[in-house]
């Protein structure tokens, strides 16, 4: 199993799809970050505002983790995915490796590497991250009192395996889509409308609440696109979601994590089953 | 030669096998009842005009498409059994590659794939005189040199069995020379090669059994010499060639060839058909023993499945 992670890895490190969708975090955190510090460098300083408070420092300094959950991060990572999984149909090389390695191996791989290359990624950007915003602190003063390193590497592990989930989910739905369509085209916009609808969902549940609210009410907490966008608004403070005219849905986040992660079971299973009958003509 | 299995066991064989695409009335049956067995240290063609099936079968072989019916045995296991499909190299559609890598790299990509580090890597390029051109990427490949790093690619974990679909496709006539070669000297090797082609020359110089095959159905099986020795059979040219088939017909098999007539008799029996001839009214330019060319049994074999 390792050998098929380790030729995915090799067949995909070098890909243009990785550098634009994969270690361009680790880049562009780099490039802004270090125009942002060249800038206070030249610049006239005026005089120095009061301080920020620790846990607030904290917190911007993990600011990072919000980019693979936000929209246009996950529709990357669909990209990103959807080149991985439906690449081999474009180039016509699962006949190359099929003979080579047992299917669910070769999907296992997929989805080690897609995973691994963006955790890779966002932790060498989130340091680089961490790293800027210390270096600019230094640059006005020094660092506000109460910022210690077990503060910051707490909060920064909460909001890592907090943005691991939407990840992981992001990159199910698009190889399970991948398989189903063969496409990469077909798969990014799956993804991204999977994503549009998920940010429209209040919006489409009070529509339909109007016509048939039971139904809408058991949708709505059944499919994944609530789960999602539950675990979102508990990321950021707040979790109710309204859908239909006096309903408002409020799940708390370990019910949505669990089914979110049924759902990501669910979607691995049918990639996996899927492949296994496919014939690859 | 491997010793996992008893001996005698085939490299590769094909059970009733069967494909249909589609279902019910619009189904199309690909490929029907074709049963073949390929031996190590053979060379087995696999003929048949384009959409015979030949692809299909081969895809069966190697577990890219599921059999609606029979079943598919390497080296007597089923071809699911992933350590009998290891045993096997391959090459498909002219060989299909990662456009951005390297031909070297697509093999050290097919070699940790296969669960090794790939030290056969630079030998098989050799082999097929791709060593100088390993650092370019694929995609600026021509045709031939996609289908030499194909076989590259089905030689790289020292196969026992070679499947290759259409292997002289793009070569030149050196290039086709030195596949000739390398297959040849797979076989004396003990290895058991398995080739599909439409090229029929080749067949005829490479094989030692051909199995001929036409819409989804196998036709014949047999050595290359059984094939082309068609006993006593006398080839006739004349004119007007229908008044001559009229002619000769009732008395001995007859059968219409490219050029002529190919007439199932003893050489003894010459004069007696010219006399027949003759007195039908027809022109004799040639009567002489019947040396058809493979494509000429193959041509005649369909033609007649056709009509």
């Amino acid at each position: 199993m390792l050998d098929a992670v380790r030729a995915e890895a090799l067949k995909l490190r070098r890909h243009r799809a990785t550098w634009l969708m994969v270690w361009i975090y680790p880049i562009a955190f780099t490039l802004i970050i270090g125009g942002v510090l060249l800038y206070g460098l030249f610049a006239a300083h005026g005089p120095a505002g009061p301080p920020q408070p620790a846990a607030e420092w904290i917190q911007d300094s993990t600011m990072l983790w919000k980019v693979p959950t936000s929209a246009p991060g996950r529709f990357l990572i669909a990209g990103f995915a959807a080149v991985v999984f439906a690449g081999e149909y474009g180039w016509n090389t699962w006949k190359l490796i099929i003979p080579a390695r047992t299917r669910w191996q070769l999907i296992a791989a997929k989805w080690a590497v897609t995973l691994g290359f963006l955790v890779i990624a966002l932790v060498a950007a989130d340091l680089i991250t961490l790293l800027g915003g210390w270096l600019g602190s230094l640059q006005d003063g020094q660092l506000p009192a109460g910022v210690t390193l077990a503060a910051v590497a707490e909060a920064h592990w909460k909001a890592g395996t907090h943005a691991l989930l939407p990840i992981i989910y992001t990159i199910a739905f698009a190889g399970l889509f991948a398989i189903l369509t063969q496409s990469i085209l077909a798969t990014v916009i799956l993804s991204i409308a999977m994503v549009v609808i998920e940010g429209m969902l209040p919006l489409i549940a009070i529509f339909f609440h109007g016509y048939a609210p039971a139904l809408t009410s058991w949708l709505v907490k059944v499919l994944p696109l609530y789960h999602m966008a539950n675990l979102n608004a508990w990321a950021k403070g707040g979790a109710a979601i309204p859908f239909g005219p006096n309903e408002i849905l409020s799940l708390s986040w370990t019910t949505s994590f669990w089914a979110l992660t049924a759902w990501i079971v669910a979607a691995g299973l049918g990639t996996q089953l899927r492949f296994l009958r496919q014939d690859l003509n | 030669m491997p010793t996992s299995e008893p001996s005698g066991t085939p490299a590769l064989e094909l059970r009733a096998l069967g494909k249909t695409y589609g279902r019910g009335a619009r189904g199309k049956r690909a490929v029907d009842d074709v049963s073949l067995s390929v031996r190590h240290g053979e060379v087995y063609g696999f003929l048949g005009p384009n959409g015979a099936g030949k692809s299909t079968t081969i895809r069966m072989a190697l577990g890219l498409i599921r059999p609606s019916d029979g079943e598919v045995r390497l080296f007597g296991q089923p071809v699911s059994d992933k350590h009998a499909l290891r045993r096997v190299g391959s090459l498909v559609d002219g060989g299909t590659f990662y456009p951005f890598l390297s031909g070297r790299d697509n093999l050290r990509v097919l070699a940790r794939t296969q669960g090794h580090d790939g030290a056969r890597i630079e030998a098989v390029l050799e082999r097929v005189d791709l060593a100088r051109d390993a650092r370019r990427k694929v995609k600026g490949y021509s045709t031939g040199m996609k289908q030499r790093l194909g076989v590259a690619a089905a030689l790289l974990d020292d196969p026992d069995l070679v499947i290759l679909d259409e292997p002289a496709n793009g070569l030149d006539a050196a290039g086709i020379q030195d596949m000739r070669n390398l297959l040849r000297g797979l076989a004396a090797d003990g290895k058991a090669v398995f080739l599909s082609s439409h090229l029929l020359h080749e067949v005829e110089q490479i094989c030692d059994r051909v199995a001929i095959v036409h819409k989804g159905k196998l036709l014949r099986e047999a050595t290359v010499r059984d094939l082309l020795d068609h006993g006593q059979a006398l080839r006739v040219e004349a004119e007007p060639l229908d008044a001559a088939e009229t002619a000769l017909q009732g008395k001995w098999p007859v059968q219409r060839v490219q050029d002529g007539l190919s007439v199932q008799a003893p050489r003894a029996d010459a004069p007696a058909i010219v006399r027949q001839l003759v007195e039908a009214g027809t022109d004799v330019f040639r009567v002489g023993p019947d040396d058809q060319s493979l494509e000429e049994i193959f041509l005649t074999m369909t033609r007649d499945t056709d009509a």
